[in-house]
């Protein structure tokens, strides 16, 4: 099916079969949301790679839909990990309190999803942005944390609203809602406004550093198959607003003369690369293993935000990059916790131990996302931020490349935490019986893993479709690439030689181990222990407080921050509240009524 | 294609024969500077080829899996490793980055290994490891991102090129701050006094290696002699000039090592917190000065 | 006549496998690596054999952290019930071929501590010892003369101790759990 608007309302109705379907059978009801998913992810990526889709509209008068290379990057993305995590569902759904709807919301916010992305009208596009968040925000209960719900639907309204005003502002000056004319028609101070209105719609969504707060929560609490979605897919609903923001409104400033670069564009890379220290010092305290990997993606959203402020063809392209790659290492890795969660029933580090004994498909799958998390050659997540360390230098922004080496060497240390104290380490006898996770689970797994291992090695393709990307939006030169090369400023990086030769290295390791004399194999508690005898497990498993010595440099410091945040956080309750008082009243008219109200006020605003 | 990837495995031997005789020898000096008579030069040798013809023990697949990922990966990145100019496996693709982040999958694979042994002074041997690489490796890259800045390319052979054109001095010299920093981040990659905390014998039982013998720990020690020689060569490439042919290479090696080898034989051993402390305090604040002034005013000497 | 062209005469795996062995023990005798047990007095000997004094480097031997990486367990001296429980537990965690070497009057037939309660007499009864060193203490040449005679051993295949333990295991074990006994309680307290 090439055309969208069929594609939405396949969706929507589909969403109300999979209700009625789960209501009968969560089982039946989950295999019919992944074939849902999976027809309307392989619509997209038949039709839609060449622009093929059918854009016109019948049924839905008032929509209008185009399509974009942009918009559909982040579309088949985000369906992708929406695929992928749809087979995780007939494994979760009866943990949860309200699963009859489970799947209706997860199709609906699906459909809001690519509705957002394809529509050319901004109004549309804000239509469809709250229609992502109402979904999801019922989504984020069902991991029974009520406050996590609250903290995300309060930053993600703080998001709309300054989108909102943005939006009415662009409108008052160009008098269209045409997202494309809209972005190219505003100038001056108007464009500056926006811009800020803009970026914090996108700060917001993409939980970067000063309005974070909710993503730990958000992801650390949320369904263990939605984390996945959560992090891989919707935080990237920020970069697409950042895009907007910095590529296309890029508004005229004062700029930096060393490094060439106006001054919001550079505002914007300095809380990028605040959010990377944060980020990061924040995941290697963490000790809840989805926290970890939610203060993971802040540091990472950090990344997109210094990738997209650098202005440069391969700063661009590096973010893109990164966004891909990023969204398939973190739904690998959230998916891998999400299946040793529903074996173990907890996600706390210092409870596990050895889980890779049990579960070695999984762990594989946790280390190849890992490896590309931490930007480690030969998977993906090397090439983008290869091509951003290259834009960095390139600008010669010193401070800020300061933030992203740390970022780089500590996410390092966060990663590791996870598969040294969850998955290796003694093996707990409490865990004995845990199986590995059965086959449906285990496709994903094997696609995703897949996946990170070809976007590490074989960038042609996606360099080529980013090329596309910038030749649509920007003025930047396109980043040469051939099968397996991606040439930037400072030299050509060849990851399929890499790929290449760390199989090399590994076989001519292999040999030398082949070679010599077996080894006598040996219990895991018979370890060296200065000749002492231990017989609890326990004993000997180092996870607690990981990365003590360094914790402690910074705890004061961070103890500081958190009392901030709670105070925040408090506030951001009581908005919370009154939003609930306001909005989540049991009748549902009152809710459409002061959605009308606010639109109404606003255009009255905007219009005197 | 087959050539080039000989060629590199004969960079990596090579580079392993290097380190392996040249430690030998620095044991042999740091035995005469405590008068004593020291081993024998080619000691490491033999060492390494009885550890890997004793009959060691394993704690399932990972603790071996991890060993060779760790030693492959190591290979691999020597042998994108130039010699000189002219030697060199991957013309062009001997990009910086790839030495740090390859590496980086060696170390990721040791690190999985010796926490897969199921030992805690393992898993604090490698928390230490890593907590050092976060103190040694930001300085250093802010330097390296000042030198690739200045000289406009990222691979190592052009770096060194670069330096050998007449008028350019040896980045040592240019960036004399930025210098000092590489020989401190250099330390601390070699793991030598005073930031060894993540080795640490007597304190954490030699810290990874803890629960390593036989043909693994043998193993672990090519890879220690492998990874010791890409970060000198690194070093030499980056500040002290390169290498015009491989009479210079040695000599420029071995004087680095050695002497890198004597400063760390008169210091004592740092906290793990001191590490980090120290490498945020002075290196990173030069490295930082020195790239405001190589890359904004353009002071380079 | 007969022809002078060398022809290489097959050899057999049996043959081959110690021609490997010959080749591993010039290794293994040239590299020693000690785990020192210091549970006596005898210790204190160690110090001038490891310093400039005798320097025990320059013989290629040196200290090591634990006891896969060792090659030689030295017991230094007189050993008492509770750690002869641990040295045993050493022993069996090291890396194979694997050597003992027993300092002082005390592991060979008790010394002074010949009728404690709470000290064994003879360790060779528990674990082969390969080389002893007698005195009380022994000297500091003597013990590196201790060491020599060990890598003389390897060289001449005579430090089998190692593999006597796995051929009288059941005799060791006896021995081991007569003077021990059996532990009923697992935990740390107990043993
Ligand atoms: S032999 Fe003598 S010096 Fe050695 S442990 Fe026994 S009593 Fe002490």
């Amino acid at each position: 099916m090439a055309n969208i608007e069929y594609l939405l309302l396949f969706l929507v109705g589909s969403a109300v079969i999979s209700y009625f379907l789960t209501r009968l059978n969560s089982f039946i009801g989950s295999i019919f949301t992944i074939f849902a998913t999976m027809f309307v992810f392989v619509s997209l990526a038949a039709y839609g790679f060449n622009m093929n889709l059918d854009t016109t509209v019948s049924l839905l008068p008032w929509f209008s839909f185009s399509q974009t290379y942009l918009g559909f990057f982040f579309v088949i993305i985000i369906a992708f990990i929406y695929l992928m995590v749809s087979f995780f569902h007939p494994y979760f759904l009866d943990k949860y309190p309200y699963k009859n709807s489970y799947n209706l919301l997860f199709l609906l916010s699906l459909a809001g999803i690519i509705g957002a992305f394809y529509t050319d009208h901004f109004l549309q596009l804000f239509f469809f942005f709250e229609m992502i968040i109402w979904t999801t925000m019922f989504l984020i209960p069902q991991g029974k944390s009520r406050e996590a719900a609250v903290s995300y639907f309060g930053f993600s309204l703080t998001g709309s609203v300054a989108l909102l005003i943005g939006i009415f502002v662009i409108y008052q000056n160009v008098g269209r809602f045409d997202i494309q004319a809209g972005l190219a028609g505003i100038s001056g101070t108007t464009s500056v406004f926006v811009f800020v209105l803009f970026m914090i719609a996108a700060l917001a969504k993409l939980g970067t550093f000063p309005l974070h707060i909710w993503l730990p929560l958000a992801h650390g609490n949320a369904p263990h198959p939605f984390s996945p979605v959560l992090s891989g897919a919707l935080v990237k609903l920020g970069a697409f607003i950042g895009i907007l923001a910095l590529i296309k409104i890029n508004p005229i400033g004062p700029v930096i003369g060393a490094i060439d670069l106006a001054l919001g564009q550079y505002i914007i890379a300095f809380i990028g690369s605040l959010s990377i220290v944060f980020g990061t010092l924040m995941a290697i305290k963490e000790d809840d293993a989805k926290k970890l990997l939610a203060y993971s993606s802040m540091s990472h959203g950090g990344y997109i935000l210094v990738a997209f402020s650098a202005l440069n063809g391969f700063a661009f392209a590096g973010g893109l990059y990164h966004i891909l790659a990023h969204a398939l290492a973190s739904a690998g890795a959230f998916m891998a916790i999400a299946a040793v969660a529903r074996a173990t029933g907890t996600t706390k580090m210092k409870e596990l131990g050895g889980m890779i004994h049990k579960m070695p498909i999984t762990y594989l799958a946790y280390l190849i996302a890992i490896i590309s998390m931490a930007g480690i050659p030969p998977m993906g997540g090397f090439i983008s931020k290869w091509l951003i360390f290259q834009a960095v230098i390139d600008r010669g922004m010193i401070l800020i490349a300061v933030a992203v080496f740390f970022g780089s060497v500590g996410s390092f240390l966060y990663v590791f935490r996870p598969l040294a104290a969850l998955f290796l380490g003694q093996e707990f006898r409490e865990y004995k019986h845990v199986k590995e996770a059965p086959l449906l689970m285990l496709i994903p797994t094997f696609i995703i893993m897949g996946l990170n291992i070809y976007t590490g090695v074989i960038p042609k393709q996606i360099i080529d479709f980013i090329n596309n990307i910038i030749g649509e939006n920007t003025a930047f030169a396109p980043v040469v690439a051939t099968t397996f090369t991606v040439t930037a400023t400072y030299g050509t990086l060849n990851a399929g030689l890499i790929a290449l030769i760390f199989g090399v290295g590994v076989a001519i390791a292999f040999i030398i181990f082949i070679l010599m004399k077996k080894s006598r194999k040996v219990e895991l508690m018979d370890t060296y222990t200065a000749a002492n005898f231990v017989h609890d497990e326990h004993l000997l498993h180092y996870s607690v407080d990981f990365y003590a010595p360094l914790e402690r440099m910074y705890e004061k410091q961070s103890h500081w921050m958190k009392k901030f945040y709670d105070a925040l956080a408090h506030k951001v309750k009581e908005v919370g509240k009154l939003a609930k008082y306001l909005f989540m009243s049991n009748n549902i008219g009152v809710t459409l009524i002061w959605i009308l109200v606010i639109i109404v006020l606003l255009i009255g605003v905007v219009a005197l | 294609m087959i050539v080039n990837i000989l060629v590199g495995i004969g960079i990596a031997l090579f580079g392993f024969a290097l380190q392996t005789s040249i430690g030998g020898i620095n044991r042999k000096i740091v035995g005469r500077l405590q008068k004593r008579h020291g081993p024998r030069w080619y000691q490491e040798f033999i060492d390494i080829f009885k550890l890997l013809s004793k009959r060691g023990i394993s704690h399932g697949w990972i603790y071996d899996f991890g060993v060779i990922m760790a030693l492959g990966g190591i290979i691999a990145t020597a042998m994108f490793m130039p010699l000189t100019v002219d030697i060199v496996a991957f013309k062009q693709f001997d990009n910086f980055f790839i030495f740090v982040y390859l590496l980086a999958v060696g170390m990721l694979g040791m690190a999985m290994s010796a926490s897969g042994s199921g030992n805690p002074w393992a898993s604090i041997g490698v928390m230490r490891a890593l907590t050092t690489m976060l103190a040694y490796e930001v300085p250093f890259l802010i330097v390296a991102l000042t030198i690739i800045n200045v000289s406009d390319s990222s691979s190592l052979t052009a770096i060194q090129a670069f330096q050998q054109t007449a008028g350019n001095n040896w980045f040592i010299i240019a960036l004399p701050l930025g210098g000092l920093v590489g020989v401190l981040s250099l330390m601390g990659m070699l793991g030598k006094k005073p930031f060894e905390t993540y080795i640490a014998p007597a304190e954490i039982a030699s810290g990874p290696m803890v629960e390593y013998g036989g043909k693994q720990l043998g193993m672990l020690f090519i890879l220690h002699e492998i990874s010791v020689f890409i970060e000198v060569s690194l070093f030499v490439h980056l500040f002290l000039g390169g290498a015009s042919n491989i009479f210079i290479f040695l000599i420029k090696y071995f004087t680095v090592y050695t002497v890198v080898n004597l400063i760390s034989n008169v210091n004592g051993r740092f906290k793990i917190d001191q590490v980090v402390k120290f490498f945020y305090k002075w290196p990173l604040l030069l490295a930082i000065i020195q790239a405001f002034i190589a890359i904004y005013l353009g002071w380079v000497i | 006549m007969k022809s002078t062209k060398f022809t290489p005469v097959p050899l057999t795996k049996a043959e081959t496998d110690k021609k490997w062995w010959e080749i591993g023990d010039f290794f293994r005798r040239n590299s020693l690596w000690l785990l020192m047990y210091c549970t006596g007095c005898c210790a204190i000997e160690l110090p001038p054999a490891m310093t400039s004094a005798y320097d025990m480097e320059r013989l290629g031997m040196g200290p090591m952290a634990t006891p896969r990486q060792a090659d030689i367990l030295l017991v230094s001296g007189y050993l008492s019930l509770k750690t002869l429980r641990r040295l045993i537990y050493t022993y069996e965690q090291m890396s194979e071929p694997r050597y003992v070497v027993a300092l002082g009057s005390c592991p060979i037939n008790g010394g002074i501590y010949h009728d404690s309660h709470a000290v064994i007499n003879q360790l060779d009864q528990y674990i082969p010892v390969d080389v002893y060193v007698a005195g009380c203490m022994p000297n500091t040449e003597a013990v590196m003369n201790g060491f020599v005679d060990l890598m003389d051993q390897i060289k001449h295949k005579r430090a089998n101790g190692w593999k006597k333990y796995h051929e009288n295991y059941s005799w060791y074990k006896a021995n081991q759990i007569t003077s021990l006994g059996e532990v009923d309680v697992h935990d740390e307290f107990h043993e």
